[in-house]
């Protein structure tokens, strides 16, 4: 699973990039998105094996991105683990509601991230 | 963000509407009237915008399948779509800049200043044009205001003669203006006299040529906000075409917040004044001796920001009235509670709480420049960038030095299309602080994405000093609860890598 091609998506320039840095490092092939629309897209034209979501995004936000995708047949096998700042339950079950694999609050541990990913991937694989 | 570049048929068939409206009527129970088509429209059109679709049918599936969609179409389909003050920085921007800079340069046999409000729908921006106008002070200068609403909607027009309006239309006005401009009474309240002397209205249909030669020349002020929502790209241009003849040169165009004529014209000069873009028809050169402020679209020697000037005279001009309330009205425990369960949600990530909360803070104590920021934040959350704008610009009346202020206007710039406003803003950020790291790292991407990869070194090399020098600070707020030392690490590598694209590594 070395190079694993995840599609990282968030609004702010600067948290991707970071995200970016965690996950290169790791050794994945990175992918990255600034809005919903643009991650629909990008998931839809790439098939990425794994989908690292924010919540909160311009256009189209990460609970909608996520229930599209996971109400199509083409993509929802497609982990999604949806990246949220947010910490009550009610986000909490909207989040799994939209059928999203995974759940982290921010703010999140690179290690702890690197874990549920390599987690997902290992789910997708069998 | 702004209407055009989109292909999206922007044209609402009436099986569309049908199809529309009898799925809002079926989960909703609101039915819309035949001459609501308009206002679906529009409601329709900014929504499937906003995902970029390519057409409503593809929005249809969005709303079918989506109930948070479905309210947040709601919440549009059911405002009043004008409102008393909306988007107060451009009516700012009228009665400190654009008033001043006409008169100015006026004859003095032109004893009229006229302003057209096209697409006025009940009133509400004609009247506020009119206020904005008498706050300018143009009657002590002499002058008289000539203010013209014009719709296609009868009915709507009907209700602006009217000039009176339903509490909730004047949520948004500083009590001290509804002192002044309305009157209670049975029906409501009712815009004052010498408002409404101020105000016409008349039926007009914008695409529909010719137009009256009434409307055709001598406006020194055109507002048409929305103009690029409203129509598609070839009417949008005529339309803009027509408004353009029919300024006075050195007249101003106001368009909704989030639109551009990029792509429309290039016959306007845009113009920024105190963080708003207006649209000015060129002039020629004044005999006054007054010099016009420069322009923004390329023609400028390196400055491109003109701060709002008082008018003319401002010994006659009234008294800026204050927005707080007398001390005894306060209770600056709960304002400071309020604050801080507003800086919480925003930190949790609960937009809609951090609004709710601000607002009741603002009922208490408007002149709160923190308070105002978490608003805009909380807007931008939501992808509302005109209010987060429109906060961030109050932010910054209170408190301009404000380096989270400064850096949240540059990424609405940022996010709305405009780098080089974006690097205007990021460039006052570290002048007010230059430990903020994110404004160099920002700056740094800029310049990256132009080429200009001195200048983006240059800017990293920044970003990691300010790191170095001060691991934490405002800006950590806007890091999605990452640590500040991956941030560096981040900026370390991403300086690396623009030495090795520059040739230094």
């Amino acid at each position: 699973m070395a190079s694993a091609r995840i599609l990282a998506v968030d609004d702010s320039p600067t948290i991707l990039a970071m995200l970016e840095e965690i996950l290169v490092a790791a050794g994945y092939e990175v992918l990255t998105a600034e809005d919903g629309a643009q991650a629909l897209e990008s998931a839809r034209a790439e098939m990425p094996d794994l989908i690292l979501l924010d919540v909160m995004l311009p256009k189209l936000d990460g609970y909608r991105v996520c229930r599209l995708l996971k109400f199509d047949q083409k993509y929802k096998n497609i982990p999604v683990i949806m990246l949220t700042a947010k910490t009550e339950e009610q986000s909490m079950a909207t989040g799994l509601r939209t059928g999203a694999d995974q759940y982290l609050t921010k703010p999140v541990e690179p290690e702890r991230l690197l874990e549920a990913v390599a987690a997902e991937l290992g789910k997708a694989q069998g | 963000m702004s209407g055009h570049g989109s292909s999206l048929e922007k044209d609402l068939t009436s099986e569309q509407f049908v199809q529309f409206r009898d799925y809002i009527r079926e989960h909703s129970g609101i039915h819309l009237e035949e001459t609501r088509i308009d206002s679906l429209r529009i409601s329709l059109v900014t929504r499937a915008t906003r995902f970029g679709f390519d057409s409503l049918e593809q929005y249809f599936a969005l709303l079918s399948a989506d109930e948070g969609e479905f309210r947040e179409l709601m919440n549009l389909v059911t405002i009043n779509e004008t409102s008393f003050f909306r988007f107060p920085a451009q009516f700012e921007a009228l009665r400190t800049f654009v008033v001043p800079e006409i008169l100015d340069a006026r004859s003095s046999a032109v004893r009229s200043f006229r302003a057209w409000s096209a697409g006025c729908s009940t009133g509400e921006e004609p009247y506020t044009i009119a206020m904005s106008l008498l706050d300018a002070g143009i009657e002590s200068l002499g002058h008289r205001a000539e203010v013209l609403g014009t719709d296609v909607s009868t009915h709507a027009l009907e209700r602006a003669k009217t000039g009176v309006y339903p509490p909730r239309a004047l949520l948004n006005v500083p009590r001290e203006v509804v002192t002044r401009y309305f009157e209670p009474t049975a029906a409501g309240h009712r815009v004052t006299e010498p408002v409404r002397q101020a105000v016409d209205f008349r039926y007009q249909n914008l695409i529909k040529e010719p137009s009256p030669t009434a409307l055709m020349g001598n406006w020194d002020v055109i507002f048409c906000r929305n103009v690029t929502i409203y129509f598609r790209i070839e009417s949008t241009r005529r339309v803009v075409e027509n408004l353009f003849e029919s300024l006075n040169p050195g007249g101003y165009l106001f368009i909704g917040h989030s639109e551009t004529l990029t792509g429309i014209t290039d016959r306007f000069e845009t113009v920024e004044v105190g963080g708003v873009f207006l649209h000015r028809k060129p002039a020629p050169a004044p005999v006054t001796g007054v010099s016009l402020p420069e322009t923004v679209d390329g023609h400028n020697s390196g400055r491109d920001v003109r701060a709002p000037r008082e008018a003319g005279h401002p010994e006659q001009r009234p008294a800026r009235l204050p927005r707080v309330l007398p001390a005894e009205q306060r209770r600056p425990v709960d304002v400071a509670m309020l604050l801080e369960t507003a800086r919480e949600a925003s930190g949790d990530g609960r937009p809609h709480e951090v609004l709710e909360v601000t607002r009741e803070l603002f009922a208490l104590e408007s002149e709160n420049a923190e308070a105002h920021l978490l608003a805009a934040r909380a807007y931008a959350d939501n992808g509302d960038f005109d209010e987060a704008f429109a906060s961030t610009q109050e932010a910054l009346r209170i408190e301009p030095s404000r380096a989270s202020a400064r850096y949240m206007l540059g990424l609405i710039h940022l996010r709305s299309g405009r780098p080089e406003a974006a690097i205007a803003e990021f460039r006052r950020t570290v002048y007010a602080d230059d430990d903020f790291a994110l404004a160099h790292l920002n700056l740094g991407n800029l310049f990256r994405s132009r080429n200009d990869l001195r200048q983006a070194c240059h800017a990293y090399e920044s970003a990691v000093r300010a790191l170095e020098r001060s691991p934490d600070g405002p800006w950590s707020a806007f890091l999605g609860g990452f640590d500040p030392d991956l941030l560096l690490v981040t900026c370390r590598r991403t300086l690396d890598e623009c030495r090795r694209l520059g040739g230094h590594g």
